[in-house]
């Protein structure tokens, strides 16, 4: 009774605020500008804007909400707040657009925050969403259509991004011709799994880096049994961990790919491939799982994974990495610049290394999404000047160029992730690899590119600089290490990956529409049956428990998730 | 209408109260039809589609759900009667000390950490509990091996039970103290030139003093049956411990705000406002008879 009463409280209380602030910014609006401008009369009126970033010659409001997290870098100015950003008085000055905040809160409360607006129907004119979100959204009929402001004035360099991968990812989010929304995707390929280890560790043992699970168990054993650290004191374990075992890290869909069994993309969400049939099936209920749920459990009573795994978050497994208490973790190309550049920060001696993950027979094949696209960018159908959300796209790619690297340091207030849209260079990582590469390599000092992906290289190329020369003035020697090795060295995070790409080692994640009805409905039912199936399996319950949890995964919701699934798949998939 | 004169200035003084009750307490009922409706946020409550009772039958149908409420009665049922076992005793002792500095710091003490909100307090619990944990040290230091209390189901209820009523025993305690002190100090004098020694005071006359409290705090409490403490669980329990310790609302939490399942959410909620307004009314009802306590 209580708390579905707090709940209605905070949904009135919530629509109450939605509609004082309305109000209000209404109010300060022609205040600030002295005119009143009822809505609905301007937009007729505004001489049409031409190029990619022509000035508006009146001023353009623009609404946005955000969560953010702090600014990442330390040299930022101490108070700074996100109405602030200098990157918003750029973009006044150099476009005419006014940016509003509805509202800003901290990261960790922006799901909730934003469910709540989308309740009330309190929206803003420029969205970023999650595809679940954007679905939603345009299956309501909120958002609008931008094919048209995309032609006309989306910037070569945003179209040459859109056109990078055939198109695809654009016409996953459009409908009957009509585009509802820009995806900022990446190379799919950055959701590779790889196996990170600490080769110190593995020297002092006078062992090799596994290509086998077998030899993967072996070298774990070694780990907790024989000191690899070498500090006389039984204090480390074998693999990382944390709860959530499909997750975005330190999880275990790398550990199950090395059984051909490809459970998960991550975040909880289910993988499907390839059935023998030409159908999709679901790869969490394979008979597959079982060899690796048994190695799981059989490292739980060995002392590999750590005793209390099932209450440990990212958080707390980052600490054992830090602190040197484990040397083996599943994860993608980036472990390097966060979290192992701590655990380098702590121990010189620490040497993590990268390597294709190993199966039962050999190095394995890791599971690979079809697309890779956290953010979806859209338009709230009511906005006035829908041009506006595509030219402040081609206005942040612009500011990556080198005219503008001087005057955009973190002194001066600009913070680049409080600002969005952001459309990043889908290739963005294979450019920092290979101009990187190719500036060592004729051994210069600067880097000589000159297109908006300027500023990224360089700051990357200063990292592998200040790395080679052992430089600390600017970044320690584990964030200089973590720069280098996670998107330059051969061998590293993102030089693995492209090898591992090249040889065409992975399998597809075949699903990337949006969830279907059955998995919005049932699929946190089915997880939080699927965590603790497993989890108790690893804790030691009997392994037919996994054949029980088939079953009831089939008939709770998992088969009708299976036929609208395969549904989409006929229907929909761009093939 | 005489009457209304002369305390029309206490009516006045109840209007803010009345205003945000029908505000934040009558108001969001209107919400309540979401429970009878496949809600979808945008079209709101005028458009979007009725269902009847589709939304209890699904829900009342999960396979989860039975064990769920099973839990939440069981940990709210031993919560009920430790929350009235423990401060009695509490104030029973702390009434015979004389010293009253003495008697101030533990009443202090112990009201404490109900001011402590469950963010805090349940990470330290986790702490405390943990592998390498303080309880785990005694336990080793007596010779066992370490238990794992937050990943076993009876342990973890019992450490749900327990660290909820450690954090809110005090509130309870000052209530029963304060009834305590209410009791004519007469009878003790006249039971002592009797020759009764505390033990037969207490027992004679001290607990029948406190009865009504007693029983009125117990009968209040009952309208809580459904409710064992969202805050407190979601913060501590973990998938491990699901099958013990997952509650309705821990149930409508993860419905509501991970699947947007608002229609079923809010069938839950009704189910449980229901049963709860059943057994408020009933024990409105007992401690009229029994206490000749009311309202209205």
């Amino acid at each position: 009774m209580k708390s579905s009463k707090t709940l209605k409280t905070i949904l009135l209380l919530s629509m109450v605020m939605a509609a004082f602030t309305a109000c209000s910014s209404k109010g300060s609006d022609s205040a600030s500008t002295g005119t009143t401008t009822p809505s609905g009369e301007t937009k007729t009126e505004t001489a049409a804007p031409e190029g990619p970033l022509s000035k508006y010659p009146e001023p353009v409001e623009v609404t946005e909400v955000m969560g953010f997290r702090p600014a990442e870098d330390p040299r930022t100015p101490k108070g700074l707040t996100p109405d602030k950003n200098a990157y918003l008085q750029q973009l006044k000055d150099m476009l005419n657009i006014d940016v509003k905040y509805k509202w800003t809160v901290p990261t960790d409360q922006f799901e909730q925050k934003f469910a709540l607006a989308m309740a009330s129907g309190d929206l803003p004119d420029i969205l970023e969403l999650g595809q679940k979100d954007y679905e939603k959204l345009r299956k309501q009929d909120m958002l609008a259509d931008l094919s048209e402001a995309y032609e006309k004035y989306a910037s070569p360099e945003l179209k040459k991004y859109m056109e990078s991968d055939g198109g695809f990812s654009m016409k996953v989010f459009s409908k009957d011709g009509k585009q509802y929304g820009i995806p900022s995707f990446e190379d799919p390929f950055l959701s590779t799994q790889l196996l990170w280890i600490r080769k110190d560790w593995l020297d002092n043992l006078k062992l090799q880096p596994p290509t086998t699970m077998e030899e993967l168990d072996k070298i774990a054993e070694a780990f907790v049994k024989n000191d690899p650290d070498q500090n006389g004191k039984d204090d480390t374990y074998g693999v990382a961990l944390q709860k959530t075992l499909f997750f975005w890290g330190f999880d275990v869909r790398g550990f199950f790919n090395g059984f051909n069994a490809y459970p998960s993309v991550g975040d909880a969400q289910t993988a499907w491939i390839k059935g023998n049939d030409g159908k999709l099936v679901p790869g969490l209920i394979q008979p597959e799982m079982k060899q690796g749920l048994s190695m799981l459990q059989s490292w739980y009573q060995r002392g590999i994974l750590n005793k209390e795994f099932a209450l440990k978050d990212e958080n707390k497994v980052v600490e054992d990495i830090t602190a040197g208490k484990v040397g083996i973790s599943y994860g993608e190309w980036w472990y390097p610049a966060w979290p192992l550049n701590l655990n380098v920060d702590k121990d010189p001696k620490a040497n993590w290394i990268a390597i294709q993950i190993p199966s039962i027979s050999g190095p394995g094949k890791s599971l690979v999404p079809k697309l890779r696209s956290g953010r979806i960018y859209a338009v709230n159908k009511n906005m006035k000047n829908p041009e506006a959300a595509i030219k402040m796209m081609n206005f942040y790619i612009e500011m990556g160029k080198k005219k503008y690297t001087d005057m955009l340091k973190p002194e001066n207030g600009f913070v680049y992730n409080w600002f969005s849209p952001r459309v990043y260079n889908p290739g963005q990582i294979e450019t920092i690899y290979t101009e990187v590469n190719k500036a060592l390599a004729a051994n210069q000092t600067e880097i000589t590119l000159d297109d908006e992906n300027y500023t990224l290289v360089k700051d990357v190329f200063n990292y592998v600089k200040d790395y080679q020369s052992g430089s600390t003035k600017i970044a320690s020697k584990g964030t200089n290490w973590g720069g280098y090795f996670s998107r330059v060295a051969e061998n590293g995070g993102w030089g693995l990956t492209r090898q591992i790409k090249e040889k065409q080692a992975f399998v597809s994640n075949e699903f990337y529409g949006i969830p279907t009805s059955t998995q919005v409905e049932k699929g946190s039912q089915l997880d939080k049956l699927m965590q603790e199936t497993f989890t108790k399996i690893i804790l030691g319950a009997p392994i037919d428990e996994f054949d029980k949890f088939v079953t009831s995964w089939k008939t709770l919701g998992g088969d009708k998730i299976t036929e609208e699934v395969n549904a989409w798949y006929n229907e929909q998939a761009v093939k | 209408m005489k009457l209304l004169r002369k305390e029309y200035p206490l009516h006045l003084m109840l209007v803010p109260g009345v205003i945000l009750t029908l505000i934040y307490a009558y108001g969001p009922m209107a919400g309540l039809v979401m429970a009878f409706q496949q809600f979808e946020p945008l079209s709101g409550f005028f458009k979007s589609e009725w269902v009847g009772f589709d939304n209890f039958t699904y829900v009342f149908n999960l396979p989860d759900f039975n064990q769920v409420l099973w839990n939440t009665i069981v940990i709210s049922l031993f919560k009920m009667v430790l929350f009235l076992v423990v401060p009695l005793i509490l104030a029973l002792l702390l009434n015979e000390v004389t010293r009253r500095w003495f008697s101030r710091f533990i009443q202090s003490a112990i009201f404490l950490p109900f001011f402590l909100s469950w963010t805090v307090l349940g990470g330290v619990v986790i702490e405390l509990f943990s592998m390498d944990g303080p309880v785990n040290g005694i336990v080793k230091s007596l010779g066992s091996e370490p238990i794992m209390f937050m990943l076993n189901n009876d342990w973890f209820r019992g450490i749900i039970i327990g660290s909820d009523v450690w954090k809110g025993m005090g509130y309870n305690m000052i209530v029963m103290l304060a009834a305590i002190t209410g009791i004519n100090a007469t009878l003790y004098e006249a039971a002592e030139v009797d020759g009764a020694g505390k033990w037969k005071q207490m027992v004679h006359i001290t607990l029948p003093g406190i009865a009504p409290i007693i029983i009125l705090l117990s009968v209040l409490s009952l309208g809580n049956v459904l409710n064992a403490g969202f805050e407190q669980i979601l913060i501590m329990y973990n998938p491990t411990v699901y099958e013990g310790a997952d509650v309705i609302d821990t149930f409508v939490y993860r419905l509501g705000m991970f699947s947007q399942q608002f229609g079923p959410a809010a069938a839950v909620g009704l189910f449980k406002s229901v049963i709860s307004l059943g057994l408020v009314s009933i024990t409105y009802y007992a401690a009229y008879k029994y206490n000749n306590y009311r309202i209205f």
